[in-house]
């Protein structure tokens, strides 16, 4: 066998692998314009299910639960996580091991278990105390849990990237503790909080299983209200709504792309 | 410079350290012990009491649940239970080797190609896994339902019954762990390609050593501690799976993990839902385990993750 053909052979096997792995997303783009109510028959191009979307209150409320709940759940995650990350890049000599335990158990946790574990916790502190009753609030605790060991993470590697004088040098100059963060800290960190950012958003957009076991009756987000119209019965209503999520993937990609090009010429 | 300047400080401004340590620390790490560490303490407590009204746990304490678990009922030992764990075992294995035996051409296709395009290749692997798996799975329930074409062909073929859909099935399961989890093996695959001594391949070919052994003595060796973090990211969570065998493996294809969620809904036993998170803890933790003295035995050393 020469280099070449194992090169072409290669290639083969590439276009394969993109196709099975484009291949369900493309189904469910396609299957969102179609104008029969068939899963396996595509009849005719029809914008008919996204009209059906813009009136249904139901998904328009799933979609504002969704982005409430990642961009509160980003936010306190990046302030908590943030400020964790600094915490064991300071300390970074001293024994840490308990800590870096702790902050992997997220991490490493069962989906499942780690739903099923906060579902239990609150259910019994509901009935003790009458707080945290499921609903948003309860949803957020669940994933800012999930989102503060990466934005930690990424903000430890972004210290430990740093040249040490740096911060030497901010001290030096006798800047107060609010000029270091303000002038030195958040400048250096913004790429790494962006990132923090924009990973904890896509985790929580992402999460279906601990949303699911965490969420009260008013609290439905978009994957949640998706998994019960399936198991109610496929409607095509889905395929648009799903397809509507994919282009919102797609964006996203090409927004990541253009972002590293520009950032390593 | 900071050694120094801490050693040459007061003790009153190393109080100021642990403070400093404390204030930073503690609110993320108290998060994380409020409402995972204890919760998970919690739930595993409620796998040693009793199942009250509506499965509710309740006190005397008992090992009812494990012997539910393992399909003591009322009615003698049934093997249900088994049956569900020995799948999801099975499960894991057949889709985590499936993912590694594709895993490995694309990963080192990516490589072969020019550095300007190896990024737009990565990203062209891993976007799907973006979109919510709630999704892809029903992607894949629009492709195998009965009807389809892809039934239609294995209709034709004879693999299943005529007008019967490929789906719901442990085949369609299949289908779906490895499409969930292949750009997890693709990425750490990758970056051990990109370290790959290129020296030891082109000796090996110049020896004519043949494509298996080549791979066998030079590739194998060299991209093990990423095929080892691959197998960290794929075979946990997909022991843990709940949405891919809820959606796509109906009551056939239950894994341990619908086992589990299911104990905390419709048929509710907390207790008995309690012991089979306790399995999975336990599975996913001597996964680690193993993986982590492989890793360390087989040189991959630091490189594995966790």
């Amino acid at each position: 066998m020469t280099k070449r053909t194992l090169h072409r052979g290669l290639a083969v096997f590439w276009w394969l692998t993109l196709a099975f792995l484009y291949l369900p997303l493309a189904v469910v783009v396609l299957f969102s314009f179609n104008s029969a109510n068939s899963s396996a028959r595509f009849a005719d191009f029809s914008l008919r299910w996204y009209h059906r979307l813009m009136g249904n209150e139901e998904i328009l409320s799933a979609f504002g639960n969704s982005l409430m709940l990642a961009v509160v759940s980003s936010l306190i995650a990046l302030v908590v996580g943030g400020v964790l990350g600094y915490g064991m890049y300071r300390h970074r000599r001293r024994r840490l091991g308990w800590l870096i335990l702790v902050i992997y158990l997220p991490l490493v946790l069962p989906d499942i278990v780690f739903g099923i574990a906060e579902m239990a916790f609150f259910v019994q502190i509901n009935e003790w105390t009458g707080w945290l009753s499921p609903g948003l609030g309860t949803m957020i605790i669940a994933h800012v849990t999930f989102q503060i060991p990466f934005v930690a993470l990424i903000v430890y590697s972004r210290f430990v990237g740093l040249d040490p004088a740096l911060f030497e040098a901010a001290r030096d100059l006798y800047a107060t503790p609010r000029q270091r963060l303000v002038h030195f800290m958040l400048p250096t960190l913004k790429p790494a909080l962006m990132a923090a950012f924009f990973l904890s958003f896509t985790l929580s957009v992402d999460d279906f299983v601990i949303s699911f076991f965490t969420a009260g009756p008013e609290s439905a987000t978009l994957p949640i209200y998706i998994w019960g119209a399936i198991r109610k019965g496929v409607s095509p209503e889905i395929n648009a709504i799903a397809a509507l999520m994919i282009a919102a993937v797609a964006i996203a990609a090409m927004l990541s792309l253009v972002f590293s090009r520009r950032r390593s010429p | 410079m900071t050694d120094t300047g801490v050693t040459a400080s007061s003790s009153r401004s190393l109080g100021r350290e642990t403070r400093h340590l404390l204030w930073t620390v503690t609110p993320g790490a108290l998060w994380i012990l409020l409402f995972l560490v204890l919760p998970s303490v919690y739930l595993m407590s409620v796998a040693f009491m009793s199942s009250g009204p509506y499965g509710l746990p309740q006190m005397p304490l008992s090992l009812d649940a494990f012997e539910r678990l393992a399909g003591f009922g009322f009615l003698g030992w049934s093997p249900g239970n088994l049956y569900t764990l020995l799948r999801s075992l099975w499960q894991t294995l057949v889709s985590t080797a499936l993912v590694v035996v594709i895993a490995y051409p694309v990963a080192y296709y990516i490589t072969t190609c020019r550095a300007k395009w190896r990024p737009l290749l990565l990203l062209a692997v891993v976007v799907p896994s973006w979109t919510n798996q709630v999704i892809r799975s029903f992607g894949w329930m629009n492709l195998l339902a009965p009807g389809t074409p892809l039934s239609d062909l294995a209709a034709s073929l004879g693999l299943i019954s005529p007008h019967m859909g490929l789906y719901p099935s442990n085949f369609a399961v299949t289908l779906g762990l490895v499409y969930n989890f292949l750009p997890f093996m693709v990425l750490p695959l990758y970056s051990a390609f990109e370290r790959l001594d290129v020296a030891q391949v082109e000796a090996a070919q110049d020896l004519y050593a043949n494509p298996l052994r080549t791979f066998r003595h030079a590739i194998f060796p060299q991209t093990l501690p990423g095929l080892l973090a691959g197998i960290v990211l794929v075979a946990i969570p997909a022991f843990g799976m709940y949405v891919v065998s809820e959606l796509l493996g109906g009551g056939k294809g239950m894994m341990l993990g619908n086992l589990v969620a299911s104990q905390f809904a419709g048929a509710a036993n907390w207790p008995l839902g309690a012991a089979g998170a306790i399995l999975m803890l336990l599975a996913t933790f001597l996964g680690l385990f193993v993986m982590r003295r492989l890793g360390k035995r087989l040189g991959g050393g630091e490189q594995v993750v966790i």
